[in-house]
Order: C-alpha cells, then structure tokens, then sequence
C-alpha cells in the first residue's frame, strides 16, 4: 500500500484564453513566401518585414496598409532593422549581401558584398554603428562586421566567431557590446572595439532563433529550437526565468507595458505537411514574465511563426509567420485589465 | 572344447533368497492376467424419481427409460421397490460401455423431469470412492472465520461528494495507475501504484470494485484502502463484464490451456470466488457474451440460431429449453423490465423481424417486421421507456441505395405502440436522451455536410416531433449527461476534435470547445463534470484529459505529472437511496443548498490558492527587486556615458519632426485584405 502523494496544487495553472481573437487582426499580405523578420521603427508607426521572396516591405502598422517595398535583393532576406530616426533600413539577405537603404526613399545607399549570407544585423542604438553577421560555409567563417553608418570607410572591426555560427544579435544597453546568439544555444557578449568575446552562457540545448531586449534594455530574452524561451540579465548573462513549451521556438518578445512575453513558433517547416494546422503548435503563446506561467495563447497562422514583435507602445503586437502573413493584433481594453488572479 | 557331461547346476545355492518381485520379473505378463469384471463401471445410479404406486410404475418405466436412453444402450435396469411395493424413487441402469454412462452421468445429472423431481446421476463405483472415505460419524464443520472486508461504499461518504476516477499513466515505462478524486482546481490522488493492472482498468457497475488485469486472471479491489478482495485464475483473461448486481462477473480469454474444457467465458461468484458456468466463445460473438437482465435474475446467451436464457439462481437453461431464434444477430436486455429484444435479418421470403419477448413467459409483446434490412442496432432507453432500434435498409431491391429507419418502441404503454422516423442520408451515431424522452441523431456526408437532430417522442400515439436541427456540424459521436438534458457533440479522432455544449431543454448551445484529436468522452456519474481525453493507446503526442463543467467551461487539464496518459474511467455510483418525495423536498430547497455550496466553493478556492498566492508574491517580490537593482545600474551608467545620451537625446528630437516621405520608386498602394 502506497501513501497517498500529496499532489503539488500549483503545477496546473488555469490558462486564460485571451480576448484577443474576438477582435480580428490586420492580415498583411504582401509577401509571397515565408516571412523571416519583423521590426518597428522606434515611433512605431512603421513595421518592416522580411520574408524569403527577396523584397523587403514597410507598412502602415495602425491601418496595415503597404507603403513600399526595397527592391534589389537578389535572394531569400534573413533579417532587418531599422534605425532610432526612420531614416535608413539595413537588411541581411542570402545572397550574400548587406544593404543599406533611405528609408524614405526606397534605395540602396550602399552594398556591402560578403562570402557567404547575412543572417542577423542590427543598428546600434544610437545609430551610428551597424552590425551584421555571416554564415559559416565550407571554407568561410562566421564573421561578425561592424560598420560606421557615418562615413564610407572600411569596417570598424570584423570579428571572427569561434564555434557555430551566429544565429541572432543586436546590441547592448549604450553600444557597449554586441550580443550574440548561436546555433549551438551559445549566447556571447562580443566587444566590438577588441574583437574578441567577453562573456558566454551556455543554456539552451539548441539554436538560438531570436534574440531581443526589453524596453528597458535591462533584460534580454531569447528562444531556442530546445522548445524553452529564456529571460537573462543582459549585463551579467545570468538566467532570471525560464519559459518552457512544447514546441521550437522561433521568436520571443517582452511587453513593454506589462509583465507579459509572447513565444511564437511551431513545428518545423519541412515536418508541417505531416501535421494539421492545429497539431502543429502554431499558436502564439503567452507567459506571466514573472511566474513563468502560460496565460493566453493566440491561434491564427497556418504555419509556424517565425519573429514577432511588440509595438513599442505595448498596444499591439505582431507576428509574421512561414505562412507568408503578418498579422497585427490589436489587444481588446480586456488585455489592459487582466491580471493574473490567485 | 568345453565338457557338455556335466550339466550346470541351475538350483539356487543354499541361502540364497530371491530379491526380485514377481513384478519386475514377469510385469508385462501379470498386466494381461485376467481379472473379475464386476460391471460396476458402466452402472449408473439415478436417484430423485418419483415415488410411485406400482400401479403406475409401468408408465412411469417407460418415461424414464426414454430419458435415459438417449445416452446408450441399456444393458439391464433395476427399480427397487418397497415391502409395499411401491417404488423407492431411485434406480440403476447398466450401459454397454464405459463412455455411455460417463456421458450419462454428466449430462443427464441436473436433469428436470418435472419441478419437484430432478435427477441426481452417479456412477456406481463412485459411492466406493467416496463413501469408503467418509467417516461414519458426521463431524460438523468448522465454521469460517467471518472476515471484515470493511466497506466497498467507502468512498460515498465523501463529505464534498467528489467523485473518483481512475487513470492510467506514465505508460509504458512505469505503468502508473491511480484513483482520484475530483477534487477542484486538481485532481487529488488517494491510492496510486505502480503496474497495478496490465492492460487497463474498470470498475463494476456499482462502483465497489475496481477491476486489474493479468496474466494469470482477473483481480477485484475495493474498500477506501483499495485491497484485493478477489481473484479469479483464468489465464489470459482480456475482458471482464459484471452482472448489473455485482453479484457475478464473467471473464473471457482467447487462450485456451485444457483443450478438453474450454473455458473461454467463465461466470464466477464475485463474494467467494466460485466459478459458477463456463461457455466456449462463438466466433462470430460479440462482447459482452452475456447479457443479465436488469436485476441479474437472467442472463441471456447468443447460439447457432438459439437465444438462451439461464436463471442465476441454479445456472441452468431456463425452462430447460432455450428460445429458437433463427439466424439471430443481436438481443440486449430491457434496463428496467424482465424484457429481451432480439432481431433477425431477412430468411429468404420471411421479411427482417425486431422482437420484445417477456421473460420467463416467453410471450412475444411487440414484433415489427421489414423487408430489405441490412443491419440494426438495438439501443434501449436507460431508464427502460423505449427501446430504439435503428434499421438500415434499402430503397429499392437494387441494393443500391440505403436509407436508415427509427423505431421506438414505448415499452411503458399497452401494447407496446411502434413509431418510425425517416432519415434519408447515412446515420452516424443516435443516442436516447436518459430521464427524458428526446433522441438525438447524427447524420449525414462526412466531413462537411453533417447534421444534428433531435426529437422528442410523444406518448399516446402522437407521432415524434422534430425540435431542432443544427446543421454544418463536426461532430461524429454523441454523448448524454447520464441525468439528462444536457448533451455534448464531439468530432472524435479523425474529426477536429470539436466539443459543442448543448442544452437541449431549450436547444442552446452553451459553449464550443476543443480538444485536438481527442479520443474518449466520459460524464461523471451524476452528470456534473465531462472529460475529453486523448490516450497514449492512440497517440503518442499531447495526451491527457481535460476537466469540463457540465456547461463546457475548462475547470482543469490533466497535471504535467500524468504525461503519457492512458485510460479515464469515472467510478460509477448506486443508484440513490432518496425516495422520489425526498427528492421533490430537495429541489424545492434548492436555493438554500445553493447557498452554501456556493459558500464553500468560494473557501475551496481560496484555501488552494494560498499557497500559489504566496509563490507567486516572493517571485513578484524577487523580480521587481532586481529590477529595481538594474535600475540603479542604468542610471549610473547613463552618467558616464554623458555624451551618448547628449546625442541620444538629440536625435530623438529630430526624429519627432515629422516629415512628409514619399517614395522615388512609388508603390501602387494597394487595399490589403484585412
């Protein structure tokens, strides 16, 4: 006769189902293939995309109106950024090139040509530095360069990546240094000045998908293909919260006004077929930042979802799926006043 | 060359003495040595004749040479008699051979020659065998001790009426099993073990045992400590079925150890382990093998064109004789009468019949009879008003076309009046509202053009009406609160996995729910709580089960520890001990219980919360904290870096001028679909 266990009471918590799918979100379709990255300009008036058919594209993010597209891209594009002022947009592509473009008016200012694909880039807070990082190929290194949007000179540093490569980046709190996620789940603080890695934590068990700060840049959160999203303190690297799920995860953003993050991903892309839209796990999923716990999820794409963003005003978020969507959702005034009741 | 004169001397030296037995020597020959051939083997002896005047023993001679006949050649018969010379009421018949009174003896013993005489047959030589061991002095028999099993109803008494569940998890690795109760918020466990049943669990009908599976048998557990309280050694045993009254429970197992005895079916005791018949499986039989009626004073078994009806009194055939049914296919019991529905398929010209037998007179109440039957399923109303039978059959003697038939039988009115409903497309599932009179059905072209209607049925005549149908459903199956009213429309495994709440006293649709790939639906016994579970048995991912109001609110998933789920299964209850009064008074007070069991909802739920209160504000407290710290930081770094900020800040100022844009390469601005 065995004892009776004494269940733990706290390991279900209720899930919520958020009000968010009574209100319709925008469905931005502009694209024709899987979107790779999101991104608000600082007002967040504009929402930049980018997806793999090769044409970066910004939208009205209140009304989802197309407002352009950048054209020159010759292959899939893997990331982009915007910078503090709206006036240049900086995109990463697989065709082994970086560009920068007016952001008004819709060209390439300048062309950087690399060995292999640019797979994150990102402006510096400030504006005045840019980053993008390369792929590893058979006989070229994962690289990281870093350029002075300033002037046309050379690169301010070009930082050889030991290990695998650099999955996502952005840059730390003052420009102080790049951080870096890796394909190994490595996340590195990288001093640009020395080109040489300064810190290293080693938590996730699979490629870091995405990378991003809080609104304070006090915090960073990062997702991996390990199904866990993870909260760091970007100075220390020191892991504050955990946020596990049952899926990969492409994409994790923090609220800026609550204590909210949002996880989105699915199932592989090559293993969808197999699977119905509801298998798949494509539904964006909520976490009390602080609990950890699951709050509300938010089902719509029909693929997984690859980045999603929240509006700097926290009002609103975006995701941008494999399904070729981007979808702005608006959180109904129920959103505001949820807090979590125990 | 050796001298033959002298003859070797062959006797026995002196002293010698002989250590061989006469067996060793010549066994084989001693074998074939003749013995006295005293008969006795093939005498039987036949006891429970009637005692008749020997004017009568002619006849009655006759009668019984008749009956025992038939299982040989009768070599010679002796009827003692009295010094009045009236027969001593048993006899002794002498067969031709061995196995013809062995079969004697096993067939004929039992035997009813009418009701106060029935037969007890026995071979001569066993009342040497037997008796010659008796002692001649009766010694009585120790009395057993009584043994406590303590109370199978235990878990009735439970002061919050939180029903129990069994559930199967961890599979296969540990093999988890455990009983809950349904507890709010979480399930509380109050017995698990580990591989406690093989396959997988059941309780009986009442709820007072919990039934586990083994290689050797089949084992029952019950009181609030959950100890055996039987078992029953049938190797290989898969499938157990109870009789309505726990009182028996039948066994099958496909593995067959003794070829001589098949006891695939077994009826056994469930109080002292007694196997009480056992029955070779048909084939072509469906489980359960046995049906009992309501009360298990019948049991009924399908044969070869025969419906056999047994009283569990004594196990025998009823009436001797079983029912001739030809070509039956299906019967199942009425839930509340001594009633048995049987059909027939189609015999050549003979049209398919659905017959009502009343058991033990045998009298057909109802019959109803259709040309062009496929199939029918038999399903009676819970509490035994209608029976509904679902006739497939086709348009036309094409066989082309195929329509299904409804026909309810009102087994409460005289007569047994008959109504039919007409369903044109392909029926998926239909279900008899319990405590009601509505019959829900599931029809139509799966997957999109599926519908849901119900009906009410009227008495007296008055033909069913249609209340309501829903249309573009997915649903396949159809599940009834087991009080009533309530109904849950679910899209099991292939279909999306869609839970509709209905509540049909006014034909609303209280909420729709999912539960991706969901493969079981079960009420809890008093209709209060449904869970939809995904087992393990079918799907390797997402398995578990989800708690729902009875109005389709989610109350609580499974708990991440029962991973790999398996089976759910509610412990059923006895029917109520209130009388129907008790019942009226209680619903018309049902504002003051409302009252308080609102009440201590409320302190359930805040007892619960506590600790998760408490959790949740160190962890508030620990974040903001740290937050706090960072803060600092920031501030501090933003001092040093003074010339940053400086330009920062000025850049941001910039950037709140706002510019006209337009593009060089201009975009048609295009109307997005939003």
């Amino acid at each position: 006769m065995t004892p009776p266990r004494l269940s733990n009471p706290l390991s279900t918590p209720p899930i919520i189902n958020f009000h968010v799918l009574t209100m319709r979100p925008l469905m931005l379709h502009g694209h024709e293939r899987a979107i790779t990255q999101i991104r608000y300009n600082y007002d967040g008036d504009l929402l930049f995309s980018v997806a793999k058919d090769h044409k970066p594209t910004v939208w009205y993010s209140d009304n989802g109106e197309r407002l352009g597209t950048y054209n020159g891209h010759n292959g899939a594009v893997w990331c982009i950024d915007v910078n503090l002022d709206s006036t240049l947009v900086l995109t990463g592509a697989a065709d082994d090139t970086a560009k920068l473009w007016d952001c008004e008016k819709g060209v390439a200012i300048q062309t950087w040509n690399t060995s292999s694909a640019i797979r994150s880039c990102g402006f510096s807070h400030l504006g005045n530095l840019l980053m993008f990082s390369t792929e590893d190929r058979k006989d070229v290194d994962c690289e990281i360069f870093v350029y002075d949007t300033r002037s046309n000179e050379g690169a301010v540093s070009r930082i050889k990546v030991e290990g695998e490569r650099v999955s996502s980046g952005l840059w730390g709190p003052f420009d102080e240094f790049i951080i870096t996620g890796h394909a190994d789940g490595k996340v590195r603080h990288y001093d640009y000045r020395n080109n040489k890695c300064i810190k290293q934590q080693h938590m996730h068990r699979g490629t870091v998908t995405d990378l991003q700060l809080s609104q304070d840049k006090t915090m960073i959160i990062t997702s991996s293909k390990d199904c866990n999203a993870m909260l760091y303190d970007v100075d220390e690297l020191s892991l504050i919260k955990t946020f596990r799920t049952d899926r990969p995860v492409n994409s994790a953003a923090i609220s800026p006004i609550k204590d909210h993050v949002v996880l989105g991903g699915g199932q592989e892309a090559m293993e969808v077929t197999t699977t119905t839209t509801k298998s798949g796990k494509f539904e964006a999923k909520f976490f009390h930042l602080i609990h950890a716990e699951e709050i509300g999820r938010v089902k719509g794409h029909f693929g997984p979802i690859n980045s999603l963003k929240f509006h700097p005003n926290g009002k609103s978020y975006s995701s941008g799926g494999e399904d070729g969507y981007v979808r702005v959702h608006n959180f109904d005034p129920s959103y505001f006043e949820f807090e979590i009741e125990f | 060359m050796a001298d033959f004169d002298d003859d070797d001397d062959f006797s026995d030296p002196e002293g010698f003495e002989e250590d061989i037995s006469d067996e060793e020597l010549l066994g084989d020959l001693l074998k074939k040595r003749p013995t006295l051939d005293t008969d006795e083997d093939t005498l039987v002896v036949i006891d429970n004749a009637p005692k008749v005047k020997p004017e009568l023993m002619e006849k009655l001679k006759r009668i019984l040479k008749k009956v025992v006949g038939k299982f040989g050649t009768i070599i010679s018969e002796y009827y003692p008699v009295d010094e009045n010379n009236i027969f001593k009421g048993y006899f002794f018949i002498e067969y031709a051979t061995r196995e013809e009174a062995l079969n004697a003896v096993k067939t004929c013993d039992g035997y009813k020659l009418d009701k106060n005489n029935i037969f007890s047959v026995n071979l001569f030589t066993d009342f040497d065998q037997y008796l010659g061991k008796l002692d001649s002095k009766w010694v009585e028999p120790k009395k057993e001790e009584f043994v406590e099993i303590g109370n199978l109803r235990s878990w009735l008494l439970d002061p919050d009426c939180h029903d129990q569940f069994a559930v199967i998890y961890d599979a296969p690795r540990n093999n988890m099993n455990a009983i809950c109760r349904n507890t709010p918020q979480e399930p509380s466990i109050v017995c698990e073990r580990k591989s406690w049943t093989d396959t997988y669990l059941q309780w009986s009908p009442l709820g007072s045992y919990l039934t586990t599976f083994h290689a050797q048998g089949v084992a029952l557990w019950g009181t609030d400590e959950f100890k055996r309280i039987g078992k029953f050694t049938h190797s290989r045993a898969t499938l157990a079925d109870f009789s309505p009254c726990e009182r028996y429970i039948v066994t099958l197992s496909n593995v067959v150890d003794n070829p001589n005895d098949p006891h695939q079916v077994i009826i056994w005791d469930v109080r002292n382990g007694e196997m009480k018949r056992s029955f070779k499986k048909l084939s072509n039989e469906e489980w359960p093998v046995i049906k009992w009626s309501f009360d298990g004073k019948y049991f009924a078994k399908k044969g070869d064109d025969v419906l056999s009806i047994y009283e569990s009194s004594n196990f025998g055939l009823l009436d001797k004789k079983s029912i001739v049914v030809r070509g039956i296919k299906d019967f199942s019991w009425s839930p509340s009468d001594y009633l048995i529905s049987y059909w027939v398929p189609e015999l050549g010209e003979l049209p398919s019949k659905i017959i009502i037998t009343r058991i033990p007179s045998r009298q057909e109440v109802a019959t109803k009879s259709r040309h062009l039957v496929s199939e029918c399923k038999l399903q009676w109303h819970k509490q035994g008003d209608y029976l509904c039978v679902k006739v497939d059959h086709w348009v036309n003697k094409s066989k082309k076309q195929q329509v299904s038939c409804f026909e309810l039988f009102h087994a409460r009115e005289n007569e047994i009046p008959v109504d039919s409903i007409e369903i044109k497309e392909p029926v998926i599932d239909f279900s008899l509202e319990p405590n009601g009179s509505k019959l829900a059905i599931i029809h139509g072209e799966p997957p999109t053009r599926i519908s849901v209607s119900f009906y009410k049925i009227n008495e007296k005549g008055t033909p069913p009406a249609k209340l309501k149908i829903f249309e573009k459903q997915a649903s396949n199956n159809l599940f009834w609160s087991p009080a009533g009213q309530f109904i849950v429309l679910a899209g099991l495994k292939s279909m999306d996995g869609q839970l509709e709440f209905i509540d049909t006293s006014d034909m609303s649709l209280m909420n729709r729910q999912e539960h991706t790939k969901l493969t079981d639906i079960t009420w809890d016994p008093t209709g209060r709580y449904v869970v939809s579970s995904l087992s393990f048995w079918s799907e390797k991912m997402d398995t578990g089960f989800i708690m729902w109001s009875f109005q389709g609110k989610l109350l609580y998933r499974s708990p991440r520890y029962m991973e790999r789920f398996c089976q759910f299964v509610w412990r059923p209850r006895p029917p109520s001990l209130l009388s129907e009064e008790d019942i009226k008074t209680i619903k018309k007070d049902f504002k003051k219980y409302q009252y308080l069991f609102e009440q201590k909802d409320r302190s359930i739920k805040t007892k619960a919360s506590k600790g998760l209160m408490e959790k949740h504000k160190k962890e508030t407290e620990d974040f903001r904290a740290f937050q706090e710290k960072k803060k600092k930081d920031i501030l501090r770094r933003q001092e040093m870096h003074n010339d940053y900020m400086k330009e920062l800040e000025s850049k941001l100022a910039s950037s709140n001028e706002i510019i006209e844009t337009s593009f060089l390469v201009k975009e048609k601005r295009e109307k997005v679909d939003v």
